[in-house]
């Protein structure tokens, strides 16, 4: 093990004042992290410094942002993947979110997005919960699972940490405000492979089909490229653009 | 709570940032720089085409102009927008029905292969006479 130098040029943006980079040198192990060095940071330069980060090990998605212009999570990406040690490595905000304080992004509306689709999605084969809506109040009440006051129920989305990568990579995010986005996308195939209900499914493929879902993306895959966790949100995008279209054609045979 | 947000217009320039991007980003950049370049030649044939309106001697006139080498290469330019532009979109068509969707680079980089071959072949003709 060996100690390397360090130096990031961070974003730096508080409200009120105009964005800049500020640089800084830290001592790291060379088997550490990215997001070792931006904790450094913090503790040993700056305490205004805001970031996120929690799990440390690619579970969470929160510490998700972009090094030298590529999204990546921090807590996963050693030094030897981003760079040399001799260049500075540029350590800023993901795009296509409103940046709320240096690396801190508003994500309320990526999660709007993925509310929208109401996902079912659970990972069977880990959960240590019974997740079924349909058998949780027997649970619930055999108090198996203690859920919050508020909840009825809660979802997990295969695989996808929710960090935002993809909408960050997405070129047509961009623009498009409203657009639903790759993971939103994503979660509403999901969501489509998990229900029998027909009128469930016609919701979600109508969902799809709106002014701001599968149609407005172009194609450029780099959601795909960008996710570190192998969800695929093109692939799924192109998959419910498959289902939308046949559905189309099974309703305009049927009228 | 205040937050950042660049205008609409610099955003869109995203769509040409191909730094640090896969090639889906190359095919998607191509195919925007393409499809405007398009509409814009579209506008110029319209203006071009406006010169029959005073009649044959201004059409002649750029008939002549039309044939210097210089314009040449632009005819081999638009030839190009049009190869890219409709070879990428079979790719996004085909990619839009769920085909090929995990050989998407592969595909493009055959079908841009298929562009170049057909503009060196144009670009021959259209200078070898």
């Amino acid at each position: 093990m060996k100690l390397l130098d360090i130096t990031l040029q961070i974003y730096r943006y508080k409200p009120g004042e105009q964005p800049h980079y500020d640089t800084f040198t830290v001592q790291v192990e060379d088997t550490a992290h990215v997001i070792d060095a931006i904790d450094k940071v913090w503790a040993e330069h700056d305490h205004t410094l805001t970031f996120r980060r929690a799990c440390h090990h690619s579970s969470c998605g929160s510490c998700a942002l972009r090094i030298n212009g590529v999204e990546k999570l921090p807590c996963i990406t050693r030094f030897n993947e981003v760079g040399d040690g001799n260049i500075p490595l540029r350590i800023e905000p993901l795009r296509n979110f409103p940046i709320v304080s240096d690396l801190v992004v508003d994500v309320s509306g990526f999660f709007q997005r993925m509310s929208a689709s109401d996902m079912s999605i659970t990972r069977d084969a880990e959960s240590t919960l019974p997740l079924s809506v349909d058998n949780l109040d027997s649970i619930v009440q055999s108090k198996a699972v203690q859920l919050p006051d508020n909840l009825t129920h809660f979802n997990r989305f295969e695989n996808c940490i929710e960090c935002g990568i993809c909408m960050s990579a997405c070129p047509t995010m961009a623009v498009d405000n409203k657009f639903m986005g790759p993971a939103g996308l994503a979660a509403i195939y999901c969501a489509l492979q998990k229900t029998d209900d027909p009128d469930e499914k016609a919701h979600l493929l109508a969902l799809a089909d709106g002014e701001h879902g599968i149609w407005r993306c172009h194609s450029a895959f780099e959601c795909t490229e960008a996710c570190p966790q192998a969800v695929d949100p093109a692939g799924k995008i192109m998959a419910l653009r498959r289902e939308v279209t046949a559905n189309r054609f099974k309703t305009t045979r049927r009228s | 709570m205040a937050t950042l947000e660049q205008p609409k217009l610099r955003r869109a320039g995203r769509w040409f940032d191909v730094r640090h991007r896969k090639l889906g980003m190359w095919a998607y950049a191509l195919n925007r720089i393409s499809g405007i370049g398009l509409v814009v030649y579209l506008y110029l044939h319209l203006v071009v085409l406006s010169t029959l309106s005073r009649g044959p001697g201004s059409w002649d006139a750029f008939v002549s102009l039309a044939r210097q080498p210089y314009f040449l290469l632009l005819d081999v330019i638009l030839l190009a927008g049009i190869l890219i532009h409709g070879l990428n979109g079979l790719r996004i068509a085909l990619t839009s029905f769920d085909v090929g969707v995990k050989r998407q680079k592969a595909l493009f980089s055959a079908l841009m292969l298929v562009a170049l071959v057909a503009l060196s072949a144009a670009a021959l003709k259209i200078f070898g006479g």
